[in-house]
């Protein structure tokens, strides 16, 4: 743990057992997301399937990614993570994003990741304005996660014809914004 | 529409098989269900058995979120018993 980085979150005024909760909350989703990703990104196939597949599959390892970047913060604050995987997963912050019962259903499997994302979108706003000002170095990973989680939103937006993401497609990198807390 | 008193919501506060209910807008709706609210609590800020309207303003959605869950019935805001007097 470390003590005074914690000292002075809590001097700014952040209840931060309810900022640790919120993160391993979030955390879960991260990891969570990634499995039930695994499951859709297989499930997308035929010709359109095919064209989400790559963007299914970016957001989803960029989702562990996630993962990776909040775990050290968790313990630097003096929290940890459930030591029971399925308490795990009973916590997070976002349902489980299930396949749909018809996984030929390209416009319910867009819901079910567009749904994924906006919860995470919801969530990391959520730190970001618990912490601005505050807890510099949450802000600053939430912030970056949250850069992600919107471009994710965006490119499944786009696909269900909710308009134009405003962006292309990663060339082979992932998390352009996470990567520094990876590093 | 069923009337609800305070004290009803406070004891659905999710606990030990409770169910969990929260109060909005002058309505009582239930999230028992909800995977989002499990033991009564949601986003470790907001718990169940409580009126959420104010803290609804501040949460990162919109009201659609709590108006999708079933409604058990409507708030009268005063508590009934208890060791207060009104005045």
């Amino acid at each position: 743990m470390a003590k005074v980085a914690r000292e002075m979150v809590e001097k700014a005024g952040v209840n931060v057992d309810q900022l640790l909760e919120l993160l391993v909350k979030n955390a879960s989703a991260e990891l969570t997301t990634y499995y039930y990703y695994t499951i859709l990104r297989v499930n997308l196939i035929g010709l359109d399937g095919e064209g989400i597949k790559e963007i299914a599959e970016v957001a989803r390892i960029e989702d562990r990614n996630h993962f990776e970047a909040l775990v050290p913060r968790i313990y630097e604050l003096g929290g940890k993570l459930p030591d029971c995987m399925k308490a795990f997963h009973d916590a997070s912050a976002c349902p489980p994003a299930r396949l749909p019962t018809d996984p030929r259903d390209i416009r319910a499997m867009l819901q079910t990741l567009v749904e994924a994302e906006r919860c995470a979108v919801r969530g990391y706003t959520h730190i970001c304005n618990m912490t601005a000002g505050k807890d510099h170095r949450t802000y600053d990973l939430a912030l970056a996660i949250l850069n992600e989680e919107i471009e994710h939103e965006s490119w499944f937006s786009e696909f269900l014809g909710e308009g134009p993401s405003g962006h292309f497609m990663r060339h082979g990198e992932t998390s352009p914004f996470v990567s520094k807390f990876l590093k | 529409m069923r009337e609800i008193t305070l004290d009803e919501l406070r004891a659905a506060d999710g606990h030990e098989g409770r169910p969990a209910w929260i109060g909005y807008a002058g309505r009582v709706y239930d999230v028992t269900e909800s995977f989002l609210w499990q033991r009564g609590s949601h986003q470790a800020l907001h718990k169940a058995g409580r009126d959420l309207t104010v803290e609804l303003e501040a949460a990162p959605h919109g009201a659609e979120f709590v108006e999708g869950f079933p409604v058990v019935g409507q708030l009268i805001p005063r508590s009934t018993g208890g060791n207060t007097c009104e005045r």
